[in-house]
C-alpha cells in the first residue's frame, strides 16, 4: 500500500476511488432532493434548484447521480469478489492437481473465455428476474476465467519451488500446502487482478442496466442513461442528463484501472520473492 | 424461469386450450430433458425457432440483421485498426514524450468509457447540436432512392456516427498493443542493422519495424472479439441500427427467448470464427510459424 | 592517403568518457585487429565510425574516410544523418556482434541483400541483381536455397555468414567485423576467419576485426591495436606485437592465452577488472592492475612511438624482456 501512495498516479487514483466510495455510502444523505421525486419541470437544463437539470419526469439529475453511485460500487466490488474467489479456486485446483482435472478445468475455462461476456450475461439475466443480487451473480460467474488462468500459471511456477518440495517431504497434506504455501504467494497477484475485474464489473453493471436488465428498484448510472435515452433526451439535447452518468462511470473505471495498473507495477519485482 | 407463454397468455382472450396449443407449438409441454434434446437437434439443423415478438423464424430475422451488423463492425474495426496502429507507431517512436503520455491517457480514457455513452455524446454533438449526421437508423426513412449509389451514400452517412463510436472503444486496445509491440521491435538488433545499411529511419520503421510489430497485434486483438460483440449490442441500440444487436435489445425488452438464444448462438459462433480467421492470418504473415 | 583516419576520437556518456582519445589509421586493403576486454570501447569505436551511436553517447574528434574513387574525403564527424545514409554500407559496412537477430525475420535472405544493393545502386537490373546475390552467397559458402530461406531456418553459423554476405553487398572498401566469431564453435570460427582472409585477398577489402580473443586476431590481421579503458595502449604489426609486446596489458593478454603443447594448467587471468569510465584512476588507467606500476605511472603515459612502427602508452616501453 505504501508503494501505491508513493507514486503520483497511485495517489490520484486512490483519491478518486475513495471519493466515489464515499459518495456511494453517503449519497442518499448528500442528495439535495429526493432522486425519485418527479415534478413538472421536465428535461430542464441546469439551474439554481437543479444543479444538473431534470430528467424526463422532472426528477433532479444531480441527486440521482449521487445515489446511483451506490449500485455501481456495490455491484462492482461484490461481483469482483465472487469472480476472484471462483477464479482463484479453479486456478488453484487445476494448477496444483494437474492431470485430467487440470485439462478439464482448462477446457471449461477456455469456453468461458471465448464466449462473449455481454451476450452471455444478457441471456442469464433475462432468464432470472432482475435484481441487484442477480446482477452480482451474473457478472461474477462470467468474469472468473481470466483470474483462473492467471492463478493457474502462477501456481504452476510455485509448485516447483523448493519450499513446496520441502513441505511435501515433511509429509504435509495437499490442502495444507495450498493454504499455507501456495495461496499466500498467489494472493498479491489475485488482488491486483481483482482490482481490474472491479472496473470490468462496473462497466458490465452499467451495460446491463442500460439494456434494462438492471435492478428496477434502484437508481443506477446505467439506468439513468437508459431512462433518458428511451425518453428521447438525446434528441432534446439534454446533455446535463446524458453526460454526467457516463462521465462518472468513465472516471471511476479509469481511476480503478489506473490503481490496478499501479498495483501490478509494484507487484512485478515482488513476484520473485516468496513467503516461506 | 419466465415461461414465455405466460406472457402471451396474458392476452385477455386466450383460452386454456389456446394456451395449451401454444405450449405444444413451442415444445414447452415436453419434459425439460426433452426440450433440451429438441434444442440441440434444432440448433444443428439451424432451426432456431420462431421469434415470439415478430412471429417470424429467428433464423430469418438474424439473416436480415446480420449484414448490417457486419457492415458496422467491419467499418468500426477497420477504422480502429488503422488509427490505433498509426497512433501506436507514433507513440512508440516518440516513447516517453508528452505525445506518448497524452495518447496513453486518451486511450485509457476511451477504454474506460461505456460505448453507448460515447454514442450518446456523438449524437449530442454531431446530430443535435451541430446537425451534421443523422442520429439513428441506417437509412433516411421513407426516402426513395434513384440509384444504388444514392442509397449507398445515405447509408454511409448514417454509418458515420455508430462506427466512430465503435472505433473509439476499440481504439484504446489496438493502440496500446501496437505501441508496446513497436517498442519491443525497435529494440531488436535487426533494426540497428537496417539503419546501418543506410536505410532512412522512416523506411526502417515502416518497412521493417511495423511489419514485425503487426504480428502480435493480430493474435492479441483476437482476445477482444467477444468485447466487440458486447459493444455491438449497446451501440446498435443507441443508433437504432437494424443489426443483430438491436434484435438482441428488442428480444430483451420483450422477453423473446428463442431470439435471445439464437442471437447468443450467433454471437458465440462469430467469435470462434473470428478467432480462426485471426489464426489463419497470423499463419500467413509470420514465416516462422509456417515452417514450424 | 589512408583509407580511414581517426584522430582524437572521444565518446562521452553523461560527461564521462567511454572512448577517451583514439587515433587510428587504416590503409586500403589492410587488416587491423582491435583487441581488448569487454567494455573497453571497441564496439563504441566501431559504432562511431558508422555514426550509429545511440543518442546518449556523444562523439567528438575527427573521422575521415577516403573511399577509392571519391573526389573528396568524407568527414564522417561532420556528416548529417542524410549524408551518412549515402556512406553507410556503400563505403563502410559493419558485421554486428551476435548475428542471431541481425536479420529481419519476415524477409528472405536474398531479399534483404537485394534491399541493400538497390538502396545504393538503384539502377541495377534484375538479372544483374540476381547474379550478384548468387555470387555473394557463394562467396560465403551459402547456397541459393539458403538465399531463399528465412533467417530462422538457418543455423547460427549460416546466419553469421549471411550477415557477412550482406556486409559485402555494396562492395565497400572497409568492413568492420565486431566479434564475428563469438558464440560460434571452434570449427565455425576457423571457417569464418578463413572466409574473411580470403575475401580480403580476393576483393582487396580493408578490415577492422574486433575481438577480445587475441588468438582470433593473430591469424587474420596485419596490424594490431590493443585497447584498454577507452584508449589505445599499444599498436603495431601483428606478428611483432605477439612476439614482443610493448605494454604490460598486452603481455598479460598474451599470457592468458592457453597454448597447445604449452604448460598444462589453468590460464592466468588478469586480476581485477577494467575501470568504470565514471571512476577512472589517476594517470595510467592500467596502473591499479599492473604488476610493474611505479610512481611515474601517476602521470598519464602518452601513446608514443617506442620502436620503429611500434607505439605504446607505457612509461617503461620499449620492453626488451619481461
Amino acid at each position: 500500500m505504501n508503494r501505491v501512495l508513493s507514486s503520483k498516479r497511485g495517489r490520484f487514483a486512490l483519491a478518486v476511488v475513495t471519493l466515489f466510495v464515499f459518495v456511494a455510502v453517503f449519497g442518499a444523505l448528500l442528495a439535495p432532493q429526493d432522486p425519485e421525486a418527479s415534478s413538472t419541470e421536465v428535461l430542464e437544463g441546469p439551474s439554481g434548484s437543479h444543479l444538473l437539470g431534470t430528467t424526463e419526469v422532472g426528477a433532479d439529475v444531480f441527486s440521482q447521480l449521487l445515489v446511483g453511485a451506490r449500485v455501481s460500487i456495490v455491484v462492482g466490488f461484490s461481483a469482483a469478489v465472487i469472480s476472484a474467489v471462483l477464479g482463484a479456486a479453479v486456478g488453484l485446483t487445476g494448477g496444483y492437481f494437474g492431470g485430467i482435472t487440470d485439462k478439464l478445468i482448462d477446457a471449461f475455462e477456455n469456453w468461458f473465455l471465448v464466449i462473449p461476456q455481454l451476450p452471455l450475461m444478457v441471456v442469464l439475466a433475462r432468464l432470472l428476474n432482475p435484481s441487484l443480487g442477480v446482477l452480482i451473480f451474473v457478472i461474477g460467474i462470467t468474469s472468473w476465467a481470466g483470474t483462473g488462468r492467471i492463478v493457474r500459471s502462477q501456481v504452476l511456477t510455485l509448485k516447483e519451488r523448493a519450499f513446496v518440495e520441502r513441505a511435501r517431504a515433511l509429509g504435509a497434506s495437499d490442502w495444507h500446502i495450498i493454504r499455507r504455501h501456495i495461496l499466500p504467494n498467489a494472493l498479491p497477484l489475485i488482488f491486483a487482478n481483482t482490482v481490474l475485474i472491479v472496473a470490468v464489473a462496473i462497466l458490465a453493471e452499467a451495460s446491463l442496466s442500460f439494456l434494462g436488465l438492471g435492478d428496477p428498484t434502484s437508481i443506477s448510472w446505467g439506468r439513468m442513461l437508459e431512462d433518458g435515452f428511451s425518453a428521447g433526451a438525446p434528441s432534446a439535447g439534454a446533455w446535463w442528463y446524458m453526460v454526467p452518468p457516463g462521465l462518472c462511470i468513465t472516471v471511476l473505471v479509469f481511476a480503478i484501472g489506473l490503481l490496478g495498473y499501479v498495483f501490478e507495477q509494484q507487484l512485478n519485482p515482488r513476484l520473485q520473492e516468496a513467503v516461506e | 424461469m419466465g415461461d414465455p407463454t405466460a406472457q402471451l397468455a396474458r392476452l385477455p382472450r386466450a383460452t386454456p386450450e389456446e394456451i395449451q396449443q401454444l405450449r405444444a407449438a413451442y415444445g414447452l409441454d415436453k419434459p425439460l430433458l426433452g426440450q433440451f434434446a429438441d434444442y440441440v437437434g434444432d440448433t444443428v439443423r439451424l432451426d432456431l425457432g420462431i421469434s415470439q415478438r415478430t412471429r417470424r423464424p429467428v433464423w430469418d430475422e438474424i439473416g436480415d440483421a446480420l449484414p448490417w451488423t457486419l457492415l458496422l463492425v467491419g467499418t468500426g474495426t477497420l477504422l480502429a485498426t488503422v488509427v490505433g496502429t498509426w497512433l501506436g507507431i507514433v507513440a512508440a517512436t516518440r516513447r516517453g514524450s508528452r505525445t506518448d503520455d497524452s495518447l496513453l491517457g486518451f486511450s485509457l480514457f476511451t477504454y474506460s468509457a461505456p460505448e453507448y455513452w460515447i454514442g450518446l455524446i456523438l449524437i449530442l454533438l454531431f446530430a443535435v447540436a451541430i446537425p451534421v449526421f443523422p442520429a439513428g437508423l441506417q437509412m433516411t426513412p421513407g426516402e426513395q432512392f434513384e440509384s444504388f449509389w444514392a442509397q449507398a451514400v445515405d447509408v454511409a452517412q448514417h454509418l458515420v456516427l455508430p462506427s466512430i463510436a465503435l472505433m473509439l472503444v476499440l481504439l484504446g486496445q489496438y493502440f496500446v498493443i501496437m505501441r508496446s509491440s513497436m517498442v519491443d521491435v525497435l529494440t531488436e538488433d535487426f533494426i540497428t542493422v537496417k539503419r546501418a545499411t543506410g536505410l532512412p529511419w522512416a523506411k526502417v520503421v515502416r518497412r521493417h519495424a511495423v511489419r514485425n510489430a503487426l504480428l502480435p497485434l493480430v493474435t492479441l486483438s483476437a482476445i477482444y472479439f467477444g468485447f466487440v460483440m458486447g459493444g455491438v449490442i449497446t451501440i446498435e441500440t443507441i443508433f437504432s441500427w437494424p443489426g443483430l444487436g438491436l434484435l438482441e435489445f428488442d428480444a430483451i425488452t420483450s422477453k423473446d427467448f428463442p431470439m435471445l438464444q439464437g442471437a447468443f448462438l450467433v454471437f458465440s459462433v462469430s467469435v470462434i470464427v473470428l478467432n480462426l480467421i485471426a489464426d489463419c492470418l497470423y499463419f500467413v504473415l509470420d514465416p516462422r510459424v509456417q515452417s514450424a | 592517403m589512408s583509407l580511414l583516419e581517426i584522430e582524437g576520437l572521444q565518446v562521452h556518456h553523461q560527461g564521462r568518457p567511454i572512448v577517451a582519445g583514439v587515433d587510428l589509421a587504416i590503409e586500403p586493403g589492410e587488416a587491423l585487429g582491435l583487441a581488448g576486454e569487454s567494455g573497453c570501447g571497441k564496439t563504441t569505436t566501431a559504432l562511431a565510425i558508422m555514426k550509429l551511436l545511440p543518442p546518449a553517447l556523444i562523439p567528438s574528434g575527427s573521422i575521415t574516410l577516403n573511399p577509392p574513387g571519391a573526389e573528396e574525403p568524407v568527414k564522417i564527424d561532420r556528416r548529417t544523418e542524410r549524408g551518412m545514409q549515402l556512406v553507410r554500407w556503400r563505403h563502410v559496412s559493419l558485421v554486428f556482434q551476435g548475428a542471431m537477430n541481425a536479420l529481419d525475420p519476415v524477409f528472405r535472405i536474398d531479399a534483404q541483400i537485394a534491399e541493400a544493393i538497390r538502396l545504393h545502386e538503384p539502377r541495377v537490373g534484375r538479372a544483374e541483381l540476381r547474379a550478384r546475390i548468387a555470387d555473394l552467397l557463394r562467396t560465403v559458402g551459402l547456397s541459393a536455397v539458403h538465399g531463399r530461406s528465412y533467417p530462422h531456418q538457418l543455423s547460427g553459423g549460416q546466419r553469421q555468414r549471411a550477415m557477412i554476405a550482406l556486409a559485402l553487398a555494396c562492395r565497400p572498401a572497409l568492413v568492420i567485423a565486431d566479434e564475428p566469431t563469438t558464440a560460434l564453435d571452434v570449427i565455425m570460427q576457423a571457417q569464418v576467419l578463413d572466409l574473411l582472409a580470403r575475401l580480403r585477398r580476393e576483393l582487396g577489402l580493408a578490415l577492422i576485426l574486433i575481438s577480445h580473443d587475441l588468438a582470433v586476431l593473430a591469424e587474420t590481421c596485419d596490424r594490431l591495436a590493443v585497447m584498454y579503458a577507452g584508449r589505445i595502449v599499444e599498436s603495431g604489426p601483428a606478428a611483432a606485437v605477439f612476439a614482443a609486446p610493448q605494454h604490460p596489458y598486452t603481455k598479460r593478454l598474451l599470457d592468458s592465452l592457453p597454448a597447445i603443447g604449452g604448460r598444462r594448467g589453468v590460464a592466468d587471468p588478469i586480476p581485477g577488472a577494467p575501470p568504470d569510465p565514471h571512476d577512472a584512476p589517476e594517470g595510467c588507467t592500467f596502473r591499479p592492475r599492473c604488476p610493474y606500476a611505479a610512481d611515474v605511472c601517476l602521470r598519464e603515459p602518452p601513446l608514443a612511438e617506442v620502436l620503429p612502427g611500434r607505439r605504446s602508452a607505457c612509461h617503461f616501453a620499449p620492453w626488451e624482456n619481461w
